[in-house]
């Protein structure tokens, strides 16, 4: 029996526990949290106790050392609850920790890695300017060598975390001539009385996930040692990038399949009882093909999803696979919440139902982990074998 | 300290439950633990962390392991699942006499019992007081408060009744069904997760508990479902279609009359 889609009972187990976590700890909260548009101190400490910061992290800095499948399934349940709060933690998770990990050193890891787990640091990584999104070729924070280390120069913005950032992993150039040759990543911590770093720029007002803060990090000439430097060549930073970005893309996935269930469970309950004509419009064909719809996609896309997880486990090379699920993922969620914005009629329009909640917080993941124009255009590319 | 707690793996107040025939419900299988047994599970870690010793989980059930898995999430030391083919069937009254046979079986005497006020699913709440009348202990129901003097062997409890509260003392050992307010259910650390995810739980049959197939089981049951009846569906809705003032009359007269509401 080669082919197997179960769980087994102990990642069946280990969902049922991240629900309730959630469950307890977010659901009662998710309106305040998007209504106050702040990061949320005491859930994140409550959280952070809870040790999933150090899920995929080693057991020797404090961290669960867990497998791929059972990561993405607790991504799956955290995204349910509140998005803003899911971006913050899964990038204290995977991005803002991944680099740390892999090539900091044992002071580094000791430093930044154990207190991050711990959830007592946050962290954050920084691609994007204002000059360059898609295109990380356009990069223009450069990186000077100096002796004993370097200097950065540059700003960075759409920072998850930024305002609130301890430290970062920064992108920049050793010379924006060289393009994507030219690009390493730099831990950069923030700046203190006695020591160089960033400061957070102006902060950003987002149209949903709005308990996740997002703005600006600049560097103003910062100088940083040379066991900051994280890699193990220059020039391989984009190279880098990429070994992330499977997870990434899978993890996006499992906040898009979890945004666009609960939205649809919600509509479901809401459909069942909302009366029209005389009956629940539940009843109505054009509103039951939408239900219909969404699960056929809704199906399709944690099906992939979790075969691209199972791939990434064995190490079986799948960089289209997590593009595709992403995109397919993203695309399926992006209907369900609009759909459910449809089937609440004019409520969905006010911010005492949720859809609007959903609507907002879903758009978020059309941009992480590559737009879906420049995944198609590669995606197509590559179809075409052009 | 030597603690037990009983717990029971119900289905989600959100599984869709069908009447398959007069005897026999098809539940969708989606579970979680008893709320009121997290409660108990929570009395006895506290417990044990004031004055050590042991706290045990136990269920009897043939399939679902997973409310002793949660035991052992939020940091009980031991797990068992009493199972058997033959328990099939089992009334409440049969739940307690292979626990409390269990319970009799240990070398090492319990100091305390806790279970659930009663189960979310069938609500009985027979299983704690039938265990305790089978192992001829004290027991008190539906707690709220609960002071131990370890030295003493002696326990105070509190419970709500009608307008105010009751103080109950007892000697132990004693078994307590617990009641939302006792305390917080903890949200288990994933470590501790990932500890019971792994864990081997210990299965102990009948054999092993020197019970006979027809102590247990449906034959063996006193109470007997005589049929399973699903709620009534939500009527049709009904339009009145006369023109105002006469379609609030009608309303009202329906309402008193049909609905018998006001
Ligand atoms: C909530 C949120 C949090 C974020 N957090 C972070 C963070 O922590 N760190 C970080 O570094 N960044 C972060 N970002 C930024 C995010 O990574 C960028 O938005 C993303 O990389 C896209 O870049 P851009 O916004 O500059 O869009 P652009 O690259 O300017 O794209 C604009 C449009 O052009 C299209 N386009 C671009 N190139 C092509 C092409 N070759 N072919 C076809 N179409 C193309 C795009 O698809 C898009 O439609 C965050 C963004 C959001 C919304
Ligand atoms: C910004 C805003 C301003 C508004 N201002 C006013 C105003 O000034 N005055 C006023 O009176 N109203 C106002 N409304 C309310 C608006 O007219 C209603 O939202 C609209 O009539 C739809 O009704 P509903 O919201 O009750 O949705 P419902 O009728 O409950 O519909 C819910 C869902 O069921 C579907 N549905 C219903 N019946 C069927 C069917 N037979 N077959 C298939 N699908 C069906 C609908 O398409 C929708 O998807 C406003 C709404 C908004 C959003």
């Amino acid at each position: 029996m080669a082919l197997d889609f179960n769980f087994t009972e102990e990642q069946e187990f280990f969902r049922q526990m991240v629900r309730d976590a959630v469950n307890r700890l977010i659901m009662p909260k998710v309106k305040e949290l998007d209504e106050k548009e702040e990061f949320p101190w005491d859930l994140w400490k409550e959280f952070a106790a809870l040790g999933y910061l150090g899920l995929r992290h080693d057991e020797k800095y404090g961290g669960m050392g867990t497998d791929t499948i059972t990561q993405m399934i607790f991504y799956e349940e955290l995204a349910r609850g509140s998005c803003g709060f899911s971006m913050s933690a899964t990038m204290q998770i995977l991005m803002g920790t991944y680099f740390i990990a892999r090539f900091g050193n044992e002071n580094i890891k000791q430093k930044i890695l154990v207190p991050a787990i711990k959830g007592e640091k946050i962290g954050t990584i920084c691609f994007t300017e204002d000059q360059s999104g898609s295109d990380l070729a356009g990069t223009r924070t450069l990186a000077t060598k100096v002796d004993g280390g370097w200097k950065i120069n540059g700003r960075k913005q759409w920072i998850t975390n930024g305002p609130i950032a301890d430290f970062a992993t920064v992108m920049a150039t050793i010379d924006p001539k060289l393009g994507l040759k030219g690009l390493n990543f730099y831990l950069v911590e923030r700046k203190t009385e006695n020591r160089d770093g960033f400061v957070s720029g102006q902060r950003l007002h987002k149209l949903g996930s709005r308990c996740s803060v997002t703005g600006e990090l600049v560097m103003d000439n910062a100088f940083i040692p040379d066991e900051n430097f994280l890699g193990e060549e220059i020039g391989k930073g984009v190279q880098y990038a990429g070994e992330i970005l499977n997870e990434v893309r899978v993890m996006t996935g499992m906040n898009a399949l979890s945004i666009a269930k609960e939205a649809m469970e919600d509509a479901r309950q809401y459909a069942n009882n909302r009366i029209a004509f005389g009956n629940p419009i539940s009843r109505y064909q054009l509103i039951r093909e939408k239900f219909a719809k969404f699960w056929a996609w809704y199906e399709a896309s944690r099906t992939y999803l979790y075969k691209c997880a199972w791939m990434i486990q064995n190490n079986i090379p799948c960089i289209h696979d997590c593009m595709l699920a992403k995109y397919h993922s993203t695309e399926m969620c992006m209907y369900a919440v609009e759909e459910v914005m449809r089937i609440y009629g004019g409520n969905a329009f006010c911010s005492e139902y949720p859809p609007q909640r959903f609507w907002r917080d879903a758009k978020f993941l059309l941009y992480g982990g590559g737009t879906h124009e420049v995944l198609c255009d590669y995606l197509g590319r590559i179809y075409c074998k052009e | 300290m030597e603690i037990y707690v009983l717990v029971k793996q119900v289905p989600d107040p959100e599984a869709i439950v069908k009447v398959k025939s007069d005897s026999e419900l098809e539940i969708e299988n989606k579970y979680f633990t008893n709320f009121f047994d997290e409660i108990a599970i929570e009395a006895g870690l506290k417990l044990r962390e004031k004055f050590g010793g042991k706290v045990t989980v136990l269920t009897v059930d043939n399939k679902k392991v997973d409310a002793l898995r949660r035991g052992i999430a939020m940091g009980a030391d031991d797990a068992i699942q009493i199972t058997d083919p033959a328990l099939e069937g089992s009334d409440q009254f049969a739940i307690a006499k292979a626990l409390a046979t269990y319970l009799n079986l240990k070398d090492k005497p319990f100091d305390l019992i806790f279970a659930g006020r009663q189960a979310m699913d069938d609500d009985a709440g027979m299983v704690g007081p039938a265990v305790a009348e089978l192992l001829g202990i004290p027991y008190v129901n539906v707690i709220t408060g609960l002071e131990v003097d370890d030295p003493k062997k002696e326990v105070k409890v509190i419970r709500e009744v009608d307008g105010g509260k009751e103080i109950l003392s007892c000697s132990l050992p004693a078994l307590f069904t617990c009641q939302k307010g006792l305390n917080n259910p903890r949200i288990p650390q994933v470590m501790n997760v990932m500890k019971a995810m792994k864990a081997q739980i210990k299965k102990v049959d009948l054999a092993a508990l020197g019970l006979n197939a027809e102590e247990v089981g449906g034959k063996a049951a006193k109470i007997k479902v005589q049929k399973y009846l699903p709620p009534p569906k939500r009527p049709p809705v009904k339009m009145i279609k006369e023109d105002f003032p006469e379609n609030v009359k009608t309303l009202v007269k329906l309402l008193r009359e049909e609905a018998k509401i006001i």
